[in-house]
């Protein structure tokens, strides 16, 4: 029995081994083995690939951005970036800075995954679709959107020019690009 | 809920809208007789032609006009005065009774918020879509809006009053008679306004005691492994971030809260009777059912609609 | 020794990595930190084992509101009416932070102590040298998550010195305690839990032994308690929650309070809806007192939650109000609610200074506090009973307190409704006096409060609770209050309950205040450090920071035997925020309504933390 035992034993370790040393020259198949990335960031080695200019399928949409307006306040958004999008907690929206980037694409990622420095991580908590409504609403909010799709007139309390008037935010003195 | 479902002015089940059924009557009476009268003059009018009417003498004619003018008078004296005695019954109620129920409807695109006010908050009730009250016992009920204009109609127990947003309307009425009674947004109020009802259950007054005691507790703790489960669907998933189960995490006040979904008799505001397959189904695909309604498809797995079931059945 | 000092690290560092919520403490019982010897090389007397009795050396400085009365108030007169005027800087540091500085430097012995906001770094610096180099300095490396549920700034405080150590709270909701001397990590204790919204940002206290910890985050439908921990271990000993059954609040036989509405059964659960006592607030960030001869704790709960007073019908005990608790075993004696079913964000957790005061023809043991309601109220410390309650700034929502029923009389047309602007309410949520701590003179007998001079417009939204995000249901914009200036700092005679003086600021003077002998001490937002007469209000000096001071100044004694003033500028907290978080004031609800009220602050100061400390010996 101790005989078998030690034999089965020897198996094992050798099993392990098997998997310490193997050499899988193509873990995933060839077509899969280069992703596109989510950049949040110009600078990348060698020469640059373009960002990717994927879209809120609500850019242009008068619904979505409604109901990306109305998701906004209903996920308490508003509680922490202004219920005109002017920041509290955490940054403003209306303005021309982005910490984690403007693109469609950028901006789903941060609401899906959340940001180390106090974004919570909305992913799996809300739905993709509204993810992209909330993206495009967010895009509003700094005249990002055409001014006849996106939101107008608040039901509460005017504390700010409505989404389809707002400034160029670039009004304000900052450098740009 | 196996009792038919009224949702008629012509059946009342309380004293406002007996006054209201019987005034309907009147109206009905008193036009039919008007317009019968009317369509028979007419008629004796064409038959006798156009030479009868210029050899009668002026005075005959002014007779005629006489009796005219003065049926119509009487015809609207009546009318007028049921009126007015039907609305002064009607608003009878409004005298506060000390021993009323208040409650509060929050109108929404396309639900009912409710909550049964108290004196003492800890003993108020949150529920939706579904009221239950007692029978012969006056209720107020406080009308707001979150968002467009609705109308909240009982044809059953009372007329229409609107739900303002940023205004505060009331209506009093008093269900006679137990019963199930449909009640219906009575003023369009976007795209899924037909399937925006409100179920008025008439119980008993120990029954409806019964009931609202249990609307006061909070959400069981799930007792197997499936609710257990169940319950951190709700928690963990898109559940909470809109509904509110009380005992639970899910806080959310944008959709009905769930706490007693189990009691009630219907899902989506009357869109489909409260049964496990509907309601998975709902849950499954809400859109399918009742298109443009705020509810996403949340992307729940099989493994999570299955335990998520068994836990909201528990909720009653 | 060594080798408990890092099974003792090695097992915090493991709690705090994991957030394990739970207690910890060392296997081996904590070394007698009396026995130790004290962290300075200069001697100090007996009193060393005794914080209470070392608080009363005006040379140190100990705990953020200088002593268990929370006076401010120190003897020291080197600096004087007579040479405030030339009074410079000594040395200054800079902390790196570009948070709000809400908190006060501690000097004990020949070391003084300061902690930044988060990254909450406590840092010790050597004053015997030229230029305080750093002697320590610890990193309890607090996760940035926390900030994100963190309602008004990224703030601290400030740490606390007690028996040869250190105390202070970090951001995502630690209490930790350091070794005064080396700096080294004593105990950590893992207290608030993020995900539900919990941070800390308020100044420990220790009391026999005992080191008081309240959390923060009303804004995020938290739970609000104060926990008594362990000064040696770190261990709880009690905890007391602000809403709930009483034997959560730590409500028993010996709880009399002095008002009808006080008293009853679980009044935590029954003047809540439901189950929003669960959610409902009543935090205690702010500041406690101790009186050593009624052995009583006194501090205040904060605002119930959400905002919006329509989701919480009912008087929402015990938020918006004052405890007066046992220290030893947390046991409530007494109970006052400044704002029954808070309507404006009305938090009760203002400083309570305490005092002896000759009132109504006798001495009276009291206890005062300037409230965000606007009342500056005089409360009989040892049964709860108003004594008096005055408006301090311009108040319309509030006709005063009955002081047969001890209620806030409620003006009704003020009141918020859901879904219904209603405009000009005075005070606004920040209330006529937030955090700041004013200070008490025991020569004048004057309170020098800094305090705003706010009204809003206020309309009620439905608030969904989803745990780790606001929970506030209510769009607010702040404006300047009748006058124009949008600050007071006023000396107010508690007795004849009125102001002696009144200094108009433009800005709210959201810093401390500070009595040293005859001068007073306070901040700007704009950066000015201000000393004035404390009999006059005379301006006598003022110096521009880098940054606006909303800080905390302290006065000490060096050890080359010289008076010093010392205070952290660097611009944030709640209205700061515009600028330290670059708010967009376009959108007059930024910062939850100071975008309103404060558009024009970002062209008057910019962040950056600062230690300033202030002589007239020249320093070194």
């Amino acid at each position: 029995m101790r005989r078998l035992m030690c034999l089965l034993a020897c198996v094992a370790v050798a099993a392990a081994g098997c998997e310490r040393e193997a050499r899988r020259y193509t873990e995933l198949p060839a077509a899969a083995n280069r992703s596109t990335a989510v950049r949040l960031t110009m600078l990348q080695p060698g020469s640059p690939q373009p960002l990717s200019n994927v879209q809120s399928p609500y850019q242009y949409n008068a619904y979505g951005l409604s109901e990306g307006k109305r998701l906004y306040a209903a996920y308490n958004c508003a509680g922490c970036h202004g219920l005109n999008g002017g920041g509290a907690i955490g940054p403003a929206l209306t303005d021309d800075k982005w910490i984690y980037g403007s693109h469609a694409d950028q901006l789903f990622s941060t609401i899906s995954q959340g940001r180390p420095d106090g974004m919570p991580s909305f992913g799996g908590h809300i739905p993709d679709q509204q993810i992209w409504q909330l993206v495009a609403y967010v895009q509003s909010l700094a005249g990002m959107v055409s001014q006849d799709a996106a939101t107008s007139r608040n039901d509460d309390q005017a504390a700010a020019k409505p989404e389809n008037r707002i400034e160029d935010a670039r009004q304000i003195q900052t450098g740009h690009r | 809920m196996g009792a038919p479902l009224i949702q008629s002015a012509l059946h009342p089940a309380g004293i406002q809208a007996a006054r209201i059924e019987h005034l309907w009557w009147v109206m009905f009476w008193v036009c039919s007789v008007v317009f019968v009268a009317v369509v028979v003059a007419m008629g004796i009018a064409v038959v006798r032609g156009r030479g009868a009417a210029s050899s009668a003498s002026e005075a005959t004619l002014a007779r005629s006009v006489a009796i005219a003018v003065g049926l119509s008078i009487v015809a609207l004296l009546v009318l007028l005065t049921e009126g007015e005695l039907v609305g002064r019954g009607v608003a009878s109620l409004r005298e506060q009774d000390p021993n009323a129920l208040r409650i509060q409807i929050t109108g929404n695109q396309w639900w009912w918020d409710v909550q049964y006010l108290n004196p003492n908050p800890s003993l108020i009730v949150t529920t939706a879509n579904e009221i239950h009250i007692p029978v012969g016992r006056p209720v107020g009920i406080v009308l707001r809006s979150n968002d467009v204009i609705h109308s909240l109609w009982i044809p059953a127990l009372h007329g229409k009053r609107d739900l303002i947003p940023g205004r505060v309307t009331e209506i009093w009425l008093q269900a006679d008679r137990a019963g199930f009674y449909r009640g219906q947004c009575a003023e369009f109020c976007g795209l899924q306004h037909a399937k925006m009802a409100l179920g008025v259950v008439a119980d008993l007054p120990d029954d409806f005691e019964r009931w609202l005691t249990q609307m006061r507790s909070p959400a069981p703790a799930p007792t197997t492994p499936s609710q257990t489960r169940g319950k951190d669907v709700v928690e963990r998933g898109p559940c909470a971030m809109c509904h509110t189960v009380v005992g639970t995490l899910a806080g959310g006040r944008t959709a009905p809260d769930l706490t007693h979904i189990a009691s009630r008799s219907s899902i989506g505001a009357g869109s489909l009777p409260n049964t496990r397959g509907n309601l998975g189904g709902w849950i499954v695909d809400p859109q399918h059912v009742k298109p443009g309604n705020h509810m996403p498809a949340p992307g729940l797995s099989s493994e999570e609609v299955q335990p998520l079931l068994d836990y909201l059945e528990t909720l009653k | 020794m060594k080798l408990w000092a890092h099974r003792c690290v090695a097992r915090a560092a493991l709690v705090a990595t994991t957030s394990f919520l739970a207690t910890t403490s060392c296997n081996k019982p904590a070394p007698d930190v009396r026995s130790e010897t004290p962290p300075s090389a200069r001697p100090l007397s007996g009193a060393m084992a005794d914080p209470s009795r070392l608080a009363q050396d005006d040379g140190q400085w100990t705990m953020p509101a200088k002593n268990y009365a929370a006076t401010r108030f120190t003897a020291l007169d080197e600096i004087s009416t007579g040479n405030v005027k030339q009074m410079g800087v000594a040395w200054t540091f800079s902390t790196g932070v570009t948070a709000g500085h809400e908190g006060p430097p501690l000097v004990v012995g020949d070391t003084m102590y300061l902690v930044t906001p988060w990254p909450n770094i406590l840092y010790a610096f050597d004053l015997t040298k030229p230029g305080a180099p750093i002697r320590w300095q610890y990193d309890p490396k607090p996760l940035g998550a926390a900030k994100g549920v963190a309602c008004c700034d990224i703030v601290n405080r400030g740490a606390v010195f007690a028996n040869g150590a250190l105390f202070f709270n970090t951001l995502d909701g630690r209490a930790i305690s350091v070794d005064a001397a080396t700096g080294k990590e004593r105990w950590v204790t893992q207290l608030a839990d993020i995900n539900r919204g919990e941070t800390i940002t308020m100044a420990p206290l220790v009391v026999k032994g005992k080191v008081f910890v309240g959390n923060s985050g009303g804004e995020f439908g938290v739970r609000g308690w104060l926990t008594a921990l362990d000064a040696g271990d770190g261990s709880v000993a009690w905890r007391a929650y602000s809403t709930g059954p009483d034997k959560d609040v730590l409500i028993g036989p010996n709880f009399t309070p002095h008002y009808d509405s006080d008293r009853g059964k679980d009044l935590g659960i029954t003047t809540w809806p439901g189950e929003a006592w669960r959610t409902g607030g009543g935090t205690v960030w702010g500041w406690l007192s101790y009186d050593p001869e009624a052995d009583l704790l006194y501090y205040g709960t904060a605002n119930p939650g959400p905002w919006n007073p329509d989701q919480r019908p009912g008087d929402n005990k015990w938020t918006a109000g004052m405890f007066a608790r046992s220290p030893d075993t947390g046991e409530a004696r007494w109970f006052y609610q400044t704002s029954p079913h808070d309507l404006f964000d009305h938090d009760g957790v203002n400083e309570l200074v305490l005092a002896d005061l000759r009132m109504n023809g006798g001495a009276r043991k009291v206890l005062m506090r300037a409230d965000r309601n606007g009342l500056l109220y005089v409360i009989d410390r040892s049964t709860g009973e108003v004594l008096s309650a005055s408006p301090f700034a311009p108040v319309n929502s509030n006709k005063g307190v009955d002081l047969k029923t001890g209620r806030l009389i409620a003006v009704p047309e003020k009141a918020p409704k859901q879904g219904i602007v209603v405009r000009d309410i005075c005070p606004a949520a920040p209330g006529a006096k937030d955090w700041q701590p004013m200070a008490f003179s025991p020569k004048t007998g004057l309170l020098y409060i800094p305090h705003n001079n706010l009204c809003m417009d206020f309309e009620g939204m439905a608030a969904s609770y989803i745990a780790g995000t606001p929970y506030v249901g209510a769009s607010v914009v702040y404006k300047a209050g009748p006058g124009g200036n949008r600050g007071f700092f006023t000396a107010w005679d508690p007795i004849a309950a009125k102001p002696r003086w009144q200094i108009k600021e433009n800005f709210p003077v959201w810093s401390g205040a500070l009595v040293a002998n005859d001068l007073v001490f306070y901040g700007t937002m704009e950066g000015w450090f201000k000393a004035v007469d404390a009999g006059t209000g005379q301006l006598l000096w003022q110096f521009k920071c880098g940054s606006g001071v909303i800080g905390q100044p302290m006065a000490f004694k060096g050890p080359d035997g010289h008076e010093y003033i010392a205070v952290a500028a660097g611009i944030g907290g709640w209205p700061g925020a515009i600028v330290s978080a670059d708010l967009d004031p376009r959108d007059a609800t930024a910062g939850n309504g100071w975008g309103g009220a404060l558009g024009d602050l970002k062209s008057a100061t910019t962040k950056g933390g600062m230690l300033y400390v202030f002589t007239v010996s020249g320093g070194k």
